[in-house]
């Protein structure tokens, strides 16, 4: 039986409604995305561009850390590969939502496959909807791409406002999404390999700190999880 | 450059998103892989936000001085206790802007 148009505009309303309050978490990011748009050398038209194109909160902020610091292209694009590769995992579990959708729904969520959207959808196992999917998806969009707008303009109006302590949202909202995953011996040394790590490459001023941070904290983690559970093993 | 600098990362990001959604496309991750990315989020997060947290010009920051220090504390503590995103993003950068305001940096 198919839906109704009634009950599409439905569940994307629904899907909107739950994305609003995690919205609200992604405005001082909009902001800062924004108004480092400006201070790394991007016109507006690039800055907007990005969140349009690229719609990836933590790649573009790191990005243009990069891009002020005169990194090569190669090694933005690492590091953008490395910041992402958590998408595949959330590709790989849509793969069995989106089986059986046309090709236009995979792509276009596919599209707006951000952690966020992963966390909203991910759960409900069986009756995945597609229309509360796309709302949760398009609302983030949209509130990315005007908190960016709005970042832009309050960039080119107050030049030092990313010396207000706005990078302080980034470091809160990424403890918020760590802490409660770290439920194993594994995972803590992986928060804290991939702290030493980076800390360490920031105060020697080595490239590619986040891959080399990144790299070496998930080969711990993977090389614990193995060790217990092969432990667990009769 | 910049233009390209964009367009390239907009394809990669995409790429991460879809590529094993693509049903044409036989990649399957095995067992290692997926445990192996199942680090990548924490790992990252992590990697970003540690230098913004401990590092100022350069230096290593570990004094009382740095609000970026007590405010991740916050919220370290604000996320073990509650689970919940918004309320530790809240409550650590109100502590982190009130005491910002206080100490005039």
């Amino acid at each position: 039986m198919r839906a109704t148009q009634h009950d599409r505009a439905g569940a994307a309303l629904r899907g909107a409604l739950a994305a609003l309050p995690l919205c609200f978490a992604v405005v001082p990011w909009g902001l800062l995305t924004g108004s480092l748009a400006i201070e790394s050398g991007l016109s507006p038209a690039q800055g907007q561009a990005m969140s349009l194109l690229v719609f990836a909160g933590a790649a573009q902020l790191v990005a243009m850390g990069l891009i002020q610091a005169g990194a090569g292209l190669g090694s933005i694009l690492l590091t953008t590969f490395f910041i992402s590769s958590r998408h595949l995992l959330y590709s790989m579990i849509y793969r069995r939502f989106t089986a059986d959708q046309p090709r236009r729904w995979r792509l276009g969520l596919g599209f707006l496959l951000t952690d966020e959207l992963f966390a909203l959808t991910s759960q409900r196992r069986g009756d995945f909807d597609r229309w509360y999917a796309l709302g949760v998806g398009l609302t983030f969009y949209l509130a990315w791409n005007i908190t960016t707008f709005i970042g832009l303009v309050a960039g080119q109006m107050i030049p030092d406002l990313s010396s207000l302590g706005l990078d302080f949202a980034i470091a809160a909202t990424f403890i918020a999404l760590v802490v409660p995953t770290v439920r194993s011996k594994a995972a803590l040394a992986t928060v804290i390999t991939a702290m030493a790590a980076a800390v360490l490459c920031e105060l020697y001023r080595i490239e590619g700190g986040i891959i080399i941070a990144a790299l070496s904290a998930m080969t711990v983690g993977l090389l614990l999880s193995s060790a217990s559970a092969g432990e667990r093993r009769p | 450059m910049i233009w390209l600098t964009l367009l390239l990362m907009a394809c990669i990001t995409f790429a991460t998103r879809y590529l094993l959604m693509e049903p044409r496309l036989p990649i399957r991750l095995n067992t290692a892989a997926q445990r192996f990315l199942s680090f990548s989020s924490p790992a990252v997060l992590t990697a970003i936000a540690a230098p913004i947290i401990f590092v100022r010009e350069q230096q290593l920051q570990l004094s009382g001085d740095n609000i970026y220090l007590w405010a991740a504390l916050v919220a370290i503590a604000t996320a073990y206790l509650s689970r919940n995103t918004l309320l530790t993003a809240a409550t650590s950068m109100t502590v982190f802007f009130t005491l910002k305001l206080i100490t005039n940096h």
